[in-house]
């Protein structure tokens, strides 16, 4: 009976792998996944001005504003960019406002802006910000920022306050934390920063995992009965054993798929180090690889000697769970349509738990979320969140495990019963009368 | 042998299968008859194991019908049961290997019958290319692939021309002389006639006729006489016995009530002018099902 069962095992995996769709789908996850890790060298690769620098000329009527607005959106720029360079470069304008309209208009791309600063008796200062077409977003707010620090520079200046005393008023203060619980620290205070924006891209492959795996089953158990097939599987190898044959194999492609999401995001990460990785978009490429590199340097390596096998365990526990459960719920079904009306809620549970760990980070030490993740099918999600996070000890996530250990015990105990009749049941007529009946016997 | 005892199965409050009781021998052909719901298929499916029975016993060579049997055993369903993505070597393979065979005796065994069913070029085609008769073969040649020592036929002629039906009767009959335990079902009594030593009929689950064809017709008492005389229909009606006469194109079809009531039809008949046929036959089965079904159902 164990060779029947391997061999039900690589039936049901070559179905599946040996198709041209697998290996069609995995080619487009393959560029997809590059393409994302290396999409500023993709954007850039197709031309733009993103390392052009800005010239902002400056139009100062008020003696002191240039100065101070250039150490402004120098500050401002450094701190958006996270680089000693900035990315403007200011020029004193002696000429009119005619003049300077004049040249923008001449300028055939839309990289310099005048900034005119007149006095105000009202409101300290005025100031005009001219362009040739829109300025983009974070030119935009810089360019307020620093206006509007000037300003207030300005007011301060003009109440005999020295150049030296504004700028240390606008450095930043040195904070010093103090924790009185012991166990707290910022390493951990700012890996929770950190993780609530990070841990939704780590988690995502494990929610699409889940669903792949639920479909697999579905489809192939509903198969073999729409065909009628299963009654002659069914006559030569027990329940039980295509039950398992199913759920192995279920388990055994994610595994295989998961792995080959991983090579695939190594060889992105690969590309990316080759082709020398020259970050010119600003933004979410540079935050993620920031807030990485700020992961290790607090020490989340040492951390994910632990973190990595027990999640590995939890997730492997979940998949069980969830290949289990959609075998039972398939063997009740009569057709694939039936079953995807019956894997909705279990892709919605498996949703909340996904939203759940990514609001863990806000909703700081809430209980509801803490008792969630003990639940059997989220907690594979929730618990390494919450103990990256440190709201949750190893302890917790071990009774975790043990509660998913005792639902895929309860679940093969069980469902195996509802299994054995509803695999030859092909009406749905009475449906829950026989599965309960089943449960009893 | 195959012996099935007593055997009852209750779906709900509703008896499909009432203590059936019957035995198959090696070589011997079994039909199982019936109409539409009379419970074949759910012996059939009490016999493979796939479905519990509410008392009573199957036993084959005296022993329980489990997983360490089914390797002996083909069974075809009334249904396609095929799954149709595969092609004919992938889905011979899986059965095969499913009936504990090994890779190269399936093949074999595939190309040996596909031969014999003059489709070899099959052998590759999906099996939702092929025609509804194909499938039916590939199907048939799925249940025998393991040379089976019982095998089980549920409505085996169900979509199949006279030609593949006499196909698949000249294997059936080639295997029951091999000595396997062949059972089937059909609702073709011709076909019953032609192969079938053993057979029972099924009524809303319950043994209307059962036994040896030719004892069932002994049994019977009707019999019916084929006439070729000077003589008229209503003179025939007013013999004693005569239940029903059918007047054909050049003779009459005479049905009597009982075999001892032959006598008063030969009486008349042989004080008529120009006899040429006087032939007392047995009813076919046909007839006998029909009485006998009918008599039940008004019950």
């Amino acid at each position: 009976m164990r060779s029947k069962l391997n061999y039900l095992i690589s039936i049901s995996l070559n179905r599946k792998i040996k198709t041209k769709w697998f290996v069609a789908a995995n080619v487009i996850l393959c560029l997809i996944i590059i393409g994302l890790i290396n999409i500023d060298s993709i954007i850039t690769a197709f031309g733009g001005d993103f390392n052009q620098t800005q010239k902002v000329y400056v139009i100062d009527n008020t003696e002191h504003s240039f100065d101070l607005f250039k150490e402004q959106l120098k500050i401002s720029s450094q701190a958006v960019n996270q680089s000693e360079e900035s990315s403007y470069e200011l020029i004193k304008y002696d000429k009119t406002i005619e003049d300077a309209k004049k040249m923008l208009e001449e300028e055939e791309k839309n990289l310099s802006m005048v900034v005119v600063f007149d006095k105000s008796e009202e409101n300290v200062l005025d100031v005009q910000v001219i362009t040739k077409e829109y300025m983009d977003m974070i030119d935009t707010q810089l360019v307020n920022n620093a206006i509007n620090n000037t300003k207030v520079a300005l007011a301060i200046y003009e109440s005999d306050i020295s150049m030296e005393d504004i700028n240390k008023i606008y450095s930043p203060a040195n904070i010093e934390r103090v924790y009185l619980d012991e166990d707290k620290n910022s390493q951990d205070e700012n890996m929770e920063i950190i993780m609530t924006t990070v841990f939704p891209i780590i988690i995502l492959p494990f929610f699409m995992l889940s669903i792949f795996l639920i479909q697999m089953i579905g489809a192939e158990v509903n198969d073999e009965k729409t065909t009628r097939g299963m009654e002659i599987i069914i006559s030569n190898v027990s329940p039980k054993t295509h039950f398992f044959a199913k759920v192995i194999a279920g388990n055994l492609f994610v595994l295989l798929q998961g792995l080959l999401l991983v090579i695939f995001g190594s060889l992105g990460l690969f590309i990316r180090k080759l082709i020398g990785n020259n970050n010119i978009v600003n933004g979410i490429t540079n935050e993620v690889g920031s807030m990485i590199s700020d992961l290790l340097k607090n020490g989340f390596g040492d951390k994910l000697i632990y973190i990595v096998p027990l999640t590995l365990l939890l997730m492997i526990l979940t998949f069980i769970a969830y290949s289990l459960l959609a075998g039972i719920l398939a063997s009740m079904t009569t057709n694939i349509e039936d079953f995807q009306q019956l894997q909705t809620p279990i892709m919605i549970i498996s949703l909340v738990g996904y939203y759940l760990a990514m609001m863990a980070g806000v909703f700081e030490g809430a209980t509801f979320i803490k008792v969630l993740s003990y639940v059997p099918f989220i907690s594979a999600i929730l618990c390494p969140s919450l103990l990256v996070l440190g709201q949750i000890g190893i302890i917790d996530v071990f009774v975790s495990m043990i509660l998913i250990i005792i639902t895929n015990y309860l679940l093969i105990k069980y469902g195996l019963r509802i299994y054995k009749v509803g695999i030859l049941n092909y009406s749905s007529a009475g449906l829950w009368k026989k599965m309960f009946k089943a449960l009893k016997n | 042998m195959l012996k099935v005892e007593n055997v009852t199965k209750y779906y709900g409050d509703f008896l499909a299968v009432d203590k059936l009781s019957f035995t198959v021998k090696p070589g011997e052909i079994f039909g199982l008859l019936g109409v539409n719901g009379a419970g074949k298929t759910t012996t059939f499916r009490m016999i493979m194991g796939l479905l519990d029975s509410d008392s009573g016993s199957v036993t084959l060579n005296g022993k329980p019908i489990d997983y360490s049997q089914t390797d002996y055993i083909g069974f075809l369903t009334e249904e396609r049961s095929l799954l149709t993505k595969m092609t004919v070597r992938e889905q011979c393979l899986f059965f095969g290997t499913l009936k504990g065979m090994s890779r190269e005796k399936i093949i074999e065994r595939l190309q040996y019958l596909l031969d014999k069913f003059e489709i070899p070029e099959y052998i590759d085609k999906k099996i939702k290319e092929l025609s509804k008769g194909n499938q039916q073969k590939i199907q048939f040649i799925t249940a025998v692939l393991n040379e089976p020592k019982l095998l089980i036929l549920d409505e085996p002629f169900a979509g199949l021309d006279p030609f593949n039906v006499e196909m698949f009767k000249k294997e059936i009959i080639e295997m029951a002389e091999k000595g396997s335990m062949i059972i089937f079902s059909t609702h073709r009594m011709d076909h019953v006639e032609l192969f079938c030593k053993k057979l029972v009929v099924l009524l809303r689950g319950k043994t209307v006729i059962s036994g040896y064809l030719s004892d069932i017709k002994e049994q019977y008492r009707k019999k019916n006489i084929l006439i070729k005389a000077d003589i008229t229909k209503k003179k025939l009606e007013k013999i004693d016995g005569v239940t029903e006469v059918i007047e054909k194109a050049d003779e009459f079809e005479v049905k009597i009530e009982d075999k001892n009531k032959v006598k008063n039809v030969f009486d008349v008949i042989s004080k008529t002018k120009n006899v040429t046929k006087f032939v007392v036959e047995e009813p076919s089965l046909n007839e006998i099902f029909i009485a006998k079904v009918g008599e039940n159902y008004e019950k």
